[in-house]
């Protein structure tokens, strides 16, 4: 007989799936519609590099034969069964290099930055919206609402684009892209190499981070301001507890609602953050995706959008599981 | 918590700092030269190999052909050496005859011989393209490839339509080593692309079989690579990332003393606007041509040590029409718009910087067509200056008159189109609104519209859905290949097996629509779509003749409208390198490997 949890978990895997193969097969039909020839395409920019015709249609020739073709529904179950054997096909753009190393390739570096700025935004923004609900009728809580509201509205790219001006060019304090550099350091787990990572991944991360820190403070200042007035914080107060005790009490019940915000965020790491990678040449997910896009690789975009998918279907399931496991309320309800 | 949290801002802050400092550490030796391959952006799973796509092959660094082509104002035949030490070729240019390099080795140590061209050659034969190809019938292709001796290797053009492009075509090989690529051929490679090339009816069956079998290796081959990078070029491939590829240099180049850098470090990009970042901030050592802005222009030049190197650039953007759609069937009304349209202006504003207004429409760059027809014939030429009282009459000899100060067409319908181009060509589409600006003030009434991207531009011009839109013309310093973007597959004409076949405007991939043939003063009855199959005959001292009746037709009936000349703009640094190619050098358009062999780029 299965326990609660399994039967929870057991209905979460399978509408998750349902879910996976609804949109892997919505993004597959609207790919394969885009207009556009990945072979035209290459040759056209073989050309405008200053490729003679002939060369350039030589050079891309071959490309023609990593295009799927034939009828729709074909290459579907083609595709299909290629997912259940774990196989995401071949690249097209970059012809015969197996999507998923090229995802595998990519992932890494959209991890280390879009997981770098959600957690020093989610630890600034939750931090910043205590104090802006605890100090809530001085300057210095409007001042924080005010600035976070703000940068809030400030578009992820925006921001991108001044501190690379800044801090690229006008102080050229940082590099202005890449993910290390491999003149210096080579890959492996110690301080150098670490260390040069997190520098070319300070900037990017850092406007990630201003980008979306707003939307934590408001968030977290609301939920505080909201637990502030129950009667259990006066209770505590009433019995002697100390500060730092209420405190921990106010902080683990404001936080409740943002830990499936967080959770769910995590997800979207794998979508990375197209502007920002732009921006700062940084070779994500997201970088990986806008070029595949560009030269039409089928192959490259569904597996691309099935990862992203997967990616966030799992997050949501396990904020779920976290929050039955950090509130014991929907525990006791479950 | 206040305490842990200061204590990891802290070690964050000092990890970041000693990073920063452990990042500018002295050049040694000839230093690592940064510069972006303007080829491909880099991908890190590709595989060491010049023909795949992204291939972590780099053109001139460890990448190598035979010899690599000149900018050249008029022979497309003019080449440097490369792995080729010289070459000869007979009097019908059906047979080159190749000496190596004599101390030509590869990176293990080993001598590049002629087994190495052989086996290059073979591996061209399975990806198709030039004279590479095993179809039978295709014109000028590779017959046989003879090995002489150790050092030299004879290429013949296979019997039939000859293709003036064979020595080009050939000296583009990119040379591989037998000891990598020799096993991943079958024994019997040859016998199959003599199969396979048979046009015996006989043997029709097992011809397609061989030619299904070695597309399908050629599949398989460009996605193989090496585990390590073997090359004969001036730099051997150390580690590649997501974000850059770092190359050492050959010790075993043949020509090792001339290479100045000790490294080389490509940085990755995708777009001009990561390149303008890393110029900007100081971070090339040089880097390759990109349409740039004028804003940008000047805050890269601030930077201490930037340059411009401006040279000869073989390409023309033009304003093409689809001759399908009413008016622009019409020559008054092309030339009209030709005579509205003041280039300069256009150009000043799409492209201060990387480009030069042209001088009139004739279908090549104006430096090629001075040394082609001479400045006497192209004086002759309509310059079609800027006319408004030319092009009024012109309109009005098109049934359309001028109402309110707008054109109406014979039907009464206000004359007015839109100009296509793809979104993120910035240079285009502000020419574009700058053309459309001044044809509104004329009377006509013109706007852009952007595709979403350039791949939906593609397809959508190719299927003939615009009236009007941009295209790149004039790609010298082959004639046959300038004259093949106006006369070629796109207005209708192939050539395939020696035959030239038009198809009528709309089919087959002819979106531009032209008459076949058109009657032009001094030039008699042409037809531009033969005149440019006989430039790939044609040896290149021959085709004076030939060049100046394409010239004359394409003046005459403006199929495109030349709007500007591109040049090759590029940014060095010389901060920590010396010893530039000039301005105009015939090596400009080739990668900065290319000019390491050279002798250019000498550390300071």
């Amino acid at each position: 007989m299965m326990t609660g949890f399994a039967r929870r978990l057991a209905g979460h895997l399978t509408r998750g799936l349902v879910m996976i193969w609804v949109v892997t097969t919505f993004t597959f039909v609207l790919i394969r519609l885009m207009p556009g020839d990945p072979v035209q395409v290459q040759i056209e920019r073989n050309i405008a590099m200053g490729m003679p015709p002939d060369q350039a249609e030589a050079a891309a020739a071959v490309t023609y034969g990593f295009v799927p073709h034939g009828p729709m529904w074909k290459q579907y179950l083609e595709y299909m069964g290629g997912i259940l054997r774990f196989d995401l096909g071949v690249s097209v753009e970059s012809q015969g290099v197996p999507v998923a190393d090229r995802v595998l390739g990519a992932m890494p570096w959209t991890v280390v930055l879009v997981l770098t700025g959600i957690l020093v935004s989610f630890l600034i923004g939750v931090v910043l919206g205590v104090i802006a609900a605890i100090k809530r009728s001085t300057v210095v809580g409007h001042s924080l609402s005010i600035a976070g509201s703000l940068l809030h509205g400030v578009p992820p790219f925006v921001i991108g684009i001044i501190l690379a001006a800044l801090f690229t060019r006008q102080w050229r304090l940082f590099p202005s892209g890449g993910v290390y550099n491999a003149d210096e350091v080579a890959p492996g787990l110690y301080f150098d190499f670490i260390g040069n990572v997190l520098y070319h991944a300070a900037l990017p991360a850092a406007a990630y981070a201003l980008a979306t820190y707003g939307g934590w403070l408001l968030a977290m200042r609301s939920s505080v301001a909201s637990v502030l007035g129950d009667d259990f914080l006066l209770a505590a107060e009433l019995r002697g507890l100390t500060s730092l005790t209420r405190f921990r009490y106010l902080a683990r019940n404001a936080i409740l609602p943002l830990f499936t915000v967080l959770a769910i965020s995590f997800g979207l790491v794998f979508g990375g953050s197209i502007f920002i990678e732009r921006i700062f040449n940084y070779p994500g997910l997201g970088m990986l995706l806008f070029s595949s896009i560009g030269s039409r690789d089928y192959s490259m975009m569904s597996g691309a959008f099935l990862m992203i998918t997967v990616a966030v279907i799992v997050a949501n399931i396990l904020a779920d599981l976290l929050y039955s496991a950090i509130d014991p309320r929907v525990r006791r309800q479950a | 918590m206040k305490r842990s949290v200061i204590a990891v801002a802290t070690a964050l802050s000092l990890v970041l700092t000693a990073s920063a400092c452990g990042d500018s550490k002295p050049q040694k030796g000839g230093g690592t030269y940064t510069t972006i391959d303007g080829n491909h952006a880099i991908d890190a799973q590709a595989p060491i190999n010049p023909y795949a796509g992204k291939g972590n092959a780099f053109n001139g660094y460890n990448a190598i052909p035979l010899g690599f082509r000149k900018n050249h104002m008029t022979d497309h035949n003019q080449h440097y050496p490369a792995i080729a030490e010289s070459w000869q070729v007979n009097a019908d240019q059906s047979e080159i005859t190749i000496k190596i390099q004599p101390n030509a080795k590869w990176s293990d140590g080993t001598d590049v011989t002629a087994d190495d061209i052989q086996v290059s050659a073979a591996v061209a034969f399975t990806q198709g393209g030039g004279v590479f190809q095993v179809t039978p019938g295709t014109t000028g292709a590779l017959g046989e490839l003879t090995i002489v001796d150790k050092k030299t290797v004879k290429f013949t053009q296979a019997a039939g339509a000859r293709n003036n492009t064979f020595l080009f075509s050939v000296l583009s090989l990119w040379v591989l080593p037998k000891s990598v690529w020799g096993p991943q051929l079958p024994a019997d490679f040859w016998d199959k692309v003599k199969l396979g090339g048979s046009a015996d009816p006989a043997k029709a069956d097992a011809a397609k079989a061989a030619r299904d079998e070695i597309s399908a290796l050629g599949k398989k081959l460009i996605a193989f690579g090496p585990a390590k990078d073997v090359t004969a070029g001036p730099f051997v491939l150390e580690s590649v990332n997501a974000s850059e590829a770092i190359l050492v240099k050959n010790t075993h180049y043949f020509n090792a003393s001339k290479i100045g850098p000790e490294k080389v470090r490509l940085r990755n990009y995708t777009g001009n606007e990561q390149i303008w970042n890393y110029l900007t901030a100081g971070e090339l050592d040089s880097a390759p041509f990109t349409a740039t802005p004028t804003n940008v222009v000047e805050q890269i030049l601030k930077v201490n040590g930037s340059k411009q190197l401006k040279g000869l650039s073989h390409v023309s953007g033009a304003l093409a029409f689809n001759q399908k759609f009413e008016p622009f069937n019409k020559v008054e009304v092309r030339r009209a718009l030709a005579y509205l349209i003041d280039r300069a202006q256009a150009t000043k504003v799409g492209s201060p910087d990387s480009g030069k207004a042209a001088e009139t429409t004739h279908g090549m760059i104006q430096e090629a067509a001075k040394s082609w027809i001479g400045e006497a014939e192209l004086a002759k030429l309509n310059q079609y200056n800027l006319d408004k009282a030319k092009a009024e009459t012109l309109l009005t000899q098109a049934g359309m008159t001028k109402k309110d100060g707008k054109w109406m067409l014979a039907n009464g319908q206000p004359f007015s189109f839109k100009i296509q181009a793809p979104n993120g060509f910035s240079d285009w589409i502000a020419t574009g609104s700058n053309i459309a600006k001044q044809l509104t003030e004329a009377g006509i009434a013109v706007e852009v519209q952007t595709s979403a991207d350039f791949a939906v531009y593609q397809k959508e011009m190719a299927e003939g859905k615009y009236a009007v839109g941009f295209w790149l013309i004039a790609l010298g310093p082959s004639t046959y290949n300038a004259y093949a973007r106006l006369y070629g597959a796109a207005n209708g004409w192939t050539a395939f097996g020696g035959k030239l076949t038009h198809a009528a405007p709309g089919e087959k991939g002819n979106w531009i629509g032209s008459p076949e043939t058109a009657t032009i003063e001094g030039a008699g009855t042409v037809n531009p779509g033969e005149l440019t199959y006989q430039l790939s005959q044609l040896p290149v001292d021959q085709a004076k003749d030939t060049i100046l009746k394409l010239a004359k037709y394409t003046n005459d009936q403006v199929p495109m409208i030349q709007i500007w000349n591109y040049v090759n703009v590029q940014f060095i640094n010389e901060s920590r390198y010396t010893n530039w190619p000039e301005a105009n050098c015939e090596c400009l358009r080739l990668s900065h490997g290319v000019w390491m062999q050279l002798g250019y780029i000498q550390p300071k």
